[in-house]
């Protein structure tokens, strides 16, 4: 091309156009949610056994396959489920005369080909009716992502604080060197209790030391264990569903939550999709964690959402998946927490498909901290975007679980929890925090803003910690002898609240007074208009007065 | 003074307390019948939950009530780990909450769990690595289902573990 139009140029500028778009690509399983090679549905059952399953005999089926039709169908329903015309069901799915418990009643019937069938007939409108009226919890939540380059602990521990006291039900961390783990999640559980009680905390790491820290009382959940839909690729990830569903009663046996994690796109970025749609492919993995009796999923494609991004109706697709998982009657935790796009336009567009109907977690997590100190390769919002996302709610009266603060009580609830932390630290003989670093966590904004510990002290320190077989209990104790008697008791409580179990149930969280909320004592009752959960009365109040707003009587 | 703290308390013998409780309680854990509930089993919108509405029914793996473990008592030492771990009775309660609000699925991973309260950390996840693919040959993954019957009396568990054998056969997924 010779000359070139101006407008095209500006366009070749745009953030948009740095991104990567591909067309589909059947034979890989480039298609978001409608292959050529994807199964009909079909289901034959004898004296209550599955004999044939979206067109596979059952000598034919692989692992998976096994897992679902033995696991996870209703045999009971699954004919009565199966005979219904998928638009039909589609239709059920946002009717408001259709209560969600009639459709959780049949869904437990329907194979995986079944729910691609159902799902296929939704736009992304009715896909988000019917998130709003399927998602387990009546009221929605929101967990963070608590993480920095550095993995430096009072910056942890501050950030945590000011999560928990902005208003998320759950904090997730990582590590950015794998032996800092232990001293991660203990910085998330002190820092987390003190910025608000009932705070639920994670650290995302390898299966077995993540199980361990749960089972010391250093953690309160887990989320990172990974289910996939295709044999291959959940044999690549060294697991199967038999091993990952007695690891999720291993979890349950010491009293901890916990959800497994899948998305669309995993199987094509491993290269074994068997030229299956991605959404046919997830809802194996959705399937795989209903039969294994846990509780919820994490998904929303998470760590490849730049997959489904790159194809024609792949973002739909992934809020599908999210359907899925709701429609199983599971908690979801959906996603919107890996960067996928340059776009800012993009970006916030991808994440209303969650946040307009709202979810168990709308995002798993939201990064409470810069982009450049996530450790989870970024999220789609960060902690620079917490005035845009208090002005949403207040345009749209949605609920994302975000509280307006007044930065004075930041500067204290972080002191708080880096200092809370720094007395733990003491306690327990770990190396110290400096009132240099508690200061500096106080007020940064970010790593960059702190300054650099021995980390080879530290690794050593964690080691032994660890040999030492320090638990929770320990926890509790140092925070007491050193007068956060108010943070001792909320992990305290934690501990207790794996002592009644009563978290392990379907999409439950605490609040700050350690009262559990769940889909069981707030299920879900969307039935349309006046109903189901409404951001109004005192809840609204408080969301709508964010400090730039300005009186009538002040001009 | 916190029970666990009065004796010297092994692993072994917290096992072997366990299994006496479950013994009197039936075949599984928490099976006694429960007053004030038709079915003899817990509901959802009655009982949950179980720490506000049951708080009679909790009690930790070494034996206290909720109310018992305080502030105090872990800052003097008279409360340990062990006082803060869930017991095999619990999780059949919300197993059976589970099934009244109609997950099964649930339900059962609960169970598994609440048999799994009897296996030590360790061994836990030896096990659960020993599942893992291409890491044990048939009769291996047989042994462990054995040991999960009788050493454990986790037959849920067990019978996890062979059909995960059988399963792996089929599929070439066993150690070669």
């Amino acid at each position: 091309m010779g000359k070139r139009q101006k407008r095209f140029e500006v366009l070749a500028e745009r953030a948009v156009n740095q991104d990567g778009f591909i067309k589909e690509w059947i034979d890989v399983g480039l298609v978001a949610m409608d292959s050529p090679n994807d199964p009909t549905p079909s289901i034959k059952i004898e004296n209550g056994t599955v004999l044939e399953m979206d067109g596979k005999r059952r000598e034919e089926f692989d692992m998976i396959d096994t897992w679902i039709a033995d696991h996870c169908i209703e045999t009971d329903v699954a004919e009565e489920a199966m005979a219904i015309d998928s638009l039909q069901i589609a239709r059920m799915l946002v009717d408001i005369s259709v209560p969600r418990t009639e459709i959780v009643r049949l869904s437990v019937g329907m194979t995986p080909a079944k729910y691609v069938d159902v799902l296929k007939h939704m736009n992304v409108v009715e896909l988000m009716m019917a998130m709003q009226k399927l998602r387990p919890r009546r009221t929605p939540s929101n967990q963070a992502h608590v993480t920095n380059l550095k993995d430096t602990p009072a910056l942890l521990a501050a950030d945590a604080a000011e999560a928990g006291y902005r208003g998320f039900s759950e904090i997730e961390t990582t590590v950015g060197v794998g032996r800092y783990a232990p001293m991660n999640a203990l910085s998330l559980l002190v820092g987390g209790q003190t910025g608000r009680p009932g705070l639920l905390a994670q650290c995302a790491v390898e299966e077995a030391l993540e199980l361990t820290m749960g089972m010391r009382g250093l953690t309160h959940y887990a989320e990172t264990v990974s289910v996939y839909g295709t044999e291959q690729v959940f044999v690549d990830g060294d697991d199967t569903p038999w091993s990952k569903a007695f690891l999720a009663s291993a979890y349950a046996s010491r009293g901890l939550k916990m959800r497994f994690t899948s998305g669309t796109g995993s199987e094509v970025q491993m290269g074994y999709a068997e030229g299956k749609s991605m959404l046919y492919l997830e809802i194996r993995c959705v399937m795989i964690t209903k039969g294994a009796g846990v509780q919820g999923l994490q998904n929303g494609s998470i760590s490849v959402i730049g997959v489904p991004g790159a194809v024609p109706s792949g973002i739909r697709a992934v809020l599908a998946e999210n359907v899925a998982t709701v429609l199983n009657d599971l908690e979801v935790a959906s996603g919107n927490d890996q960067t996928f796009t340059h776009s800012p336009i993009r970006n916030t567009a991808r994440m209303l498909m969650q946040f307009l109907p709202g979810t168990d977690f709308i995002f798993s997590g939201y990064s409470s901290v810069p982009n450049y100190d996530n450790m989870f390769a970024g999220s789609t919002h960060d902690c620079d975007d917490y005035d845009d996302m208090l002005v949403l709610q207040r345009d749209l009266q949605i609920d994302m679980s975000l509280l307006p603060v007044k930065e004075e009580d930041v500067i204290a609830i972080r002191n708080k929890g880096a200092r809370a932390l720094q007395a733990v630290f003491n306690e327990l003989g770990l190396p110290l925090i400096t009132d240099e670093e508690v200061e500096a966590a106080t007020y940064a904004h970010g790593s960059k803003d702190m300054p650099d510990r021995n980390v080879p002290e530290d690794l050593r320190a964690i080691d032994e910690l660890m040999k030492r077989g320090t638990t929770g209990v320990d926890v509790v104790r140092a925070l007491a002898k050193r007068g956060f008697n108010d943070v001792a008791q909320s992990v305290l409580n934690m501990l207790k609240g794996k002592v009644t179990g009563d978290y392990l149930h379907t999409s439950a969280i605490f609040d700050e007074n350690f009262n559990v909320v769940a889909a069981v004592n707030d299920l879900n009752d969307y039935n349309g208009p006046g109903t189901g959960y409404r951001l109004e009365g005192e809840r609204w109040e408080l969301l709508k007065n964010i400090p730039a707003a300005i009186s009538p009587e002040d001009i | 003074m916190a029970q666990s703290k009065e004796i010297n308390i092994s692993p072994d013998l917290i096992a072997e307390a366990v299994k006496r409780a479950m013994a009197t309680l039936g075949k599984s854990p928490g099976q006694e019948t429960l007053t004030g509930s038709p079915s003899g089993k817990l509901e959802a919108e009655k009982d949950y939950p179980l720490g506000t509405k049951r708080p009679d029914l909790v009690k930790s793996a070494s034996g206290l009530a909720l109310e018992d473990i305080t502030l105090d008592k872990v800052v003097s030492g008279q409360i340990g780990f062990d006082d803060v771990k869930i017991r095999p009775e619990t999780l059949e309660y919300q197993a059976q909450i589970a099934e009244n609000i109609g997950r099964p699925n649930l339900a059962a991973n609960l169970r598994r769990a609440a048999e799994m309260t009897n296996i030590p950390d360790d061994r836990v996840l030896e096990i659960y690595n020993s599942l893992r693919p291409y890491r044990c040959t048939k009769p291996e993954l047989l042994d462990i289902a054995n040991e999960l019957e009788t050493k454990y009396n986790a037959k849920i568990c067990a019978a996890l573990v062979r059909e995960a054998a059988d399963v792996y056969e089929k599929r070439g997924r066993l150690k070669q």
